[in-house]
């Protein structure tokens, strides 16, 4: 059974007159994962959710089942319905306004064949080359290779849309005998595009790189950051000034600030669902199709996103950004950040101007501090260096920073030219891959709160 | 299914070094009220079977949907196919374990899943009318919470065991906004309440509605209060603070799979070395903590972890000297030990097991009620609830930030403060303990969201403490 057929089943199982909305999600995906250049756990996972959600009086109940027989669908949307009557009981009418109907949206080129049959003979294949690299450069080779195939099915009584993905993530982190590491990573729509001997070779070259590390006492930096580390400080942007829940209850960091300028004339960030080097996707959790949506214009905020709900809040409709068919609790968040490139030609380029500062890989247990000021804390790892007279001279103890993400952007004097689409390669729960488009960019400072030292 | 996962192990072992299966089965509830409506009331009933082998020193693993005697050899199946077409890794032991047999459950007064949905929703939405009662609360939320998990163990060394575990509970939150200004208060603590191991007794225990005032009279508070002023002062930590601060510095770093290595791709390594134990000082002498899978109540408690090895309670560190790490079957024998500590859990039938915290707990000591604490503290600074977390790759450089703290002046609890960071690396702050309250202020903490693992997994913990005092601490660096 695919995922189109299990949601008109499920639908058709909740009866008429139950204002159902029926999801159905199939992952197909293997994992591997490897540490010290040898393979240390495989995943397989075949798994067919269908969520039936109900709506009565304003309020969404939902339940969900991966029985896919009809009697466990039916039984499923006798939850949601009496969910969803117990919340009209219980409180009164409720807010939301009613499913809209699916849309399709435009084709996309988000599905190869060839990643769908999730071969584990081509993960090895990369597996190899990244041991391979990795000894050539004397160092181990963790990390992890992966792909898969999801089918996402949504259905009401206002039709049906059904959308095919596949996405494939490969990172390398090499350790050095001295302790140090590099990191480098690749994530696309085939799994053709990920070379795992060429990851494995930029990830050592950093982890070998030459000098004493330096430490250096935290405080107001330069900062050139590769695409991976401001892609994970776009994606906290997205959660704390685009979420137009947040930014409808007065809790976003561009409350009361649309329309003015928030960052940098250099920055122009959009949510959008067609770039080429994006992971596409046809609709949201609401069948509404995905659309190009500008949120900073040359600086100036210009939007946010919206689900159903959120958008009846504000006054607004849908921008295609629903986490849940009903609304998550958190909000709808952008699913395809894309900042646009500027004149740099590289991360070398970048660097040029800067007479002392600091040059980072990438970020970890980055985590929102307070979120109406984009407050942000997260310590660099896996490849960070001293910038000196213009260029990388060695490495540097890893360092924590806390600041603003529409600070940071507001400092932003130069960006490189071609956005690389950037992602952890975090899949928990059921998969849904993304990532943020986004090249290299050097900000006049960065403030630094603690060394890891 | 007692009858065909011993079948697909012995499928198994005729092709695998050794192989362990599950059956799970997980239902769960959550209920949400925003402000005067619902937010979310979502039910969820998912099952499959997860089938591990060992071919060499690797794993494979597959996991799929449905009970079926066909879906089983289809997981079986796929592990082996995935484990098979790997680069090969050289045969390395497991410990050794006398095979799990038997049923167990956790204790529950009355099923969550049996009270009717109005019952919760008039509990949840009587403390969000509370919280809303302060003018400035912009925003109230009221959450429960429920999971029923059975689960049916069997191995290629005989194993056959079967759990049922039931956890539920909730919470309260207050965010209050003025001119640009936001602040949030969180009742028991900040991530989704305090959640249990046990029946709705525990979420009416928690008295939600009679706590909301005071909980949104302080969230109003704080959008007055002064900032938590910078520089180094002693620092009193309680609650979820203080569970949170042993979750990610002492947790995390004593998992022996992060210090093996083995976690380096995703969560990081470990400060620690394979050989610390009996060695390594962690903190000040009043540094007592103990893992306990038997902690009743903990979300970290279980008879068999999901390696069939049964559940116990190991001391981490003794008088600030580490002495043992959690660890699992394949762990405990690469580094010598005899036997596993029974750490390894899963987040659902399609996830492999890892090493796992069970019930991390800091042991109180003797220095009496919190209240005697504040007393016997000149200058500091209290904080009881968590609201952003970040802790280094090696889980040694930490800075946290709270809700909220209390000043401390002249042994007394003064002004509400906002916005209160603190940071130290790990040793160095535990060495700066001096003091621990006596066990009458022992509680337990919830965390039900703590991610690690490819594929990502979340598991629930618990951890016990009593309000502990740090000197010299930084603060307010955020």
């Amino acid at each position: 059974m695919n995922a189109l057929e299990a949601a008109e089943r499920a639908l058709r199982a909740a009866g008429a007159g139950d204002r159902a909305f029926a999801t159905a999600t199939r992952e197909r995906s293997l994992l591997l994962r490897f540490a010290a250049s040898r393979p240390t756990q495989a995943t397989a996972v075949d798994d067919l959710a269908v969520e039936l959600a109900v709506l009565r009086d304003g309020h969404v109940g939902r339940a969900s089942t991966n029985d896919v027989r009809d009697e466990a669908f039916s039984a499923a949307a006798s939850r949601a319905r009496v969910a969803a009557d117990a919340a009209a009981r219980a409180v009164g009418p409720g807010p939301y306004p009613g499913f809209p109907a699916p849309m399709p949206g435009p084709a996309h080129a988000g599905h190869d064949a060839d990643t769908a049959r999730l071969d584990p003979a081509r993960g090895r294949a990369e597996l190899e080359a990244a041991f391979g690299a990795a000894a050539r450069a004397g160092v181990e080779a963790h990390g992890i290779w992966t792909a898969a195939e999801v089918e996402t099915a949504v259905a009401s009584e206002g039709g049906v849309a059904f959308d095919l993905v596949t996405d494939a993530f490969m990172k390398v982190i090499c350790i050095a005998p001295s302790g140090r590491s590099g990191y480098a990573s690749a994530t696309a729509a085939r799994a053709g595009a990920l070379d795992g001997g060429s990851l494995a070779g930029r990830a050592a070259a950093k982890a070998t790189a030459q000098g004493e590390p330096a430490r250096l006492k935290p405080g107001d930096h330069p900062v050139v950051m590769e695409a991976q580390a401001l892609g994970l400080l776009l994606e906290l942007l997205g959660a704390t000034a685009f979420n137009g829940l947040a930014h409808a209850e007065g809790r976003g960091a561009l409350a009361g600030r649309l329309g003015t300028a928030v960052t940098a004339p250099s920055i122009n960030l959009s949510d959008s669902p067609r770039f080429p080097r994006t992971l596409p996707r046809a609709f949201d959790a609401e069948g509404v199709p995905k659309a190009p949506l500008p949120l900073i214009e040359d600086g100036v905020a210009h939007g946010v996103v919206h689900d159903v709900s959120s958008a009846a809040l504000a006054g607004a409709s849908s921008t295609g950004h629903a986490l849940a068919a009903g609304g998550s609790a958190s909000g709808p968040l952008p699913a395809n950040l894309v900042l646009a490139g500027g004149g740099a030609a590289d991360e070398a380029a970048l660097c040029a101007p800067i007479e002392r500062g600091v040059y980072v890989t990438r970020l970890w247990y980055a985590n929102v501090v307070r979120p109406a000021q984009s407050l942000v804390t997260a310590v660099s790892r896996d490849g960070t260096f001293l910038i000196e007279n213009g260029r990388v001279t060695r490495p540097l103890a890893d360092l924590r920073l806390t600041d603003s993400v529409l600070g940071i952007l507001g400092r932003t004097q130069a960006l490189s030219a071609t956005p690389l689409l950037t992602s952890d390669g975090e899949f928990y729960g059921r998969r849904f891959a993304s990532g943020v488009a986004c090249p290299a960019l050097r900000t006049g400072c960065v403030r630094f709160t603690g060394a890891a030292y | 299914m007692r009858e065909l996962l011993p079948e697909l192990m012995y499928a198994a072992a005729r092709h695998a070094d050794y192989a362990d299966a599950r059956h799970v089965r997980v239902r769960s509830e959550r209920i949400s009220i925003r402000n005067a409506a619902l937010d979310g009331l979502d039910h969820a009933e998912l099952d499959g079977i997860g089938v591990r082998v060992r071919v060499g020193g690797s794993w494979g693993f597959a996991g799929v949907r449905g009970d079926g005697r066909e879906q089983a050899h289809e997981a079986l199946r796929r592990a082996l196919d995935v484990v098979r077409r790997q680069p090969t890794a050289p045969a390395a032991p497991l410990a050794s374990e006398q095979p799990a047999g038997g049923r167990w459950e956790s204790p529950v007064g009355r099923d969550p899943f049996e009270v009717p949905l109005e019952d919760k929703l008039t509990v949840l939405a009587a403390a969000a009318e509370e919280l809303r009662s302060e003018p400035a609360v912009a925003l109230a939320r009221a959450s429960f919470r429920a999971w029923r998990t059975d689960k049916l163990f069997a191995s290629t060394d005989g194993a056959l065991c079967e759990q049922r575990l039931t956890e539920c509970g909730g919470g309260i939150t207050a965010v209050a906004s003025k001119d640009g200004e936001t602040q949030v208060r969180s009742f028991p603590s900040s991530h989704a309440g305090h959640v249990a191991q046990a029946g709705y007794e525990h979420f009416l225990g928690l008295g939600l509605a009679a706590a909301a005032p005071r909980v949104a009279e302080e969230a109003a508070a704080l959008l007055r209060a002064p900032a938590c002023p910078p520089g180094r002062t002693s620092l009193i930590l309680a609650g979820e603070q203080l569970a949170m601060q042993v979750h990610e510095s002492v947790g995390h770093a004593v998992e022996l799979d992060r210090v093996l290595g083995r976690e380096i791709s995703y969560a990081g390594t470990s400060f620690i070395e394979p050989g610390a134990p009996g060695s390594l000082r962690l903190g000040s002498e009043l540094m007592n903590v103990t893992a306990d899978a038997g902690t009743a109540g903990g979300l970290g408690s279980y008879r068999w972890d999901d390696e069939g090895v049964e559940g116990q309670r190991l001391p981490i560190v003794r008088e600030g000297v580490l002495s043992a790490f959690l660890s699992s079957r394949e762990t405990a024998a690469e580094t010598g030990l005899p036997r596993s500590g029974g750490c390894m859990r899963a987040e659902s039938f399609d996830r492999q097991p890892i090493v796992r915290m069970t019930n991390v707990n800091l042991d109180p000591g003797e220095a009496g009620t919190l209240e005697q604490l504040v007393a016997a503290t000149d200058r500091g600074v209290l904080i009881d609830t968590n609201r952003s977390w970040s802790i280094d790759s090696r889980r040694l450089q930490f800075q946290f930030e709270g809700e909220a703290a209390w000043e401390i002046a002249d042994g007394e609890r003064r002004r509400l403060l906002r916005n209160p960071s603190y940071a130290g690396m790990t040793p160095e702050f535990w060495a700066r303990c001096d003091a621990v309250c006596s066990p009458a202020e022992w509680r337990l903490v919830s965390l039900i969201d703590c991610g690690k693992g490819e594929p990502g997994q979340v598991a629930r913990v618990s951890h016990g403490s009593a309000p502990a005092r740090f000197r010299d601490v930084e603060v307010g660096m955020a």
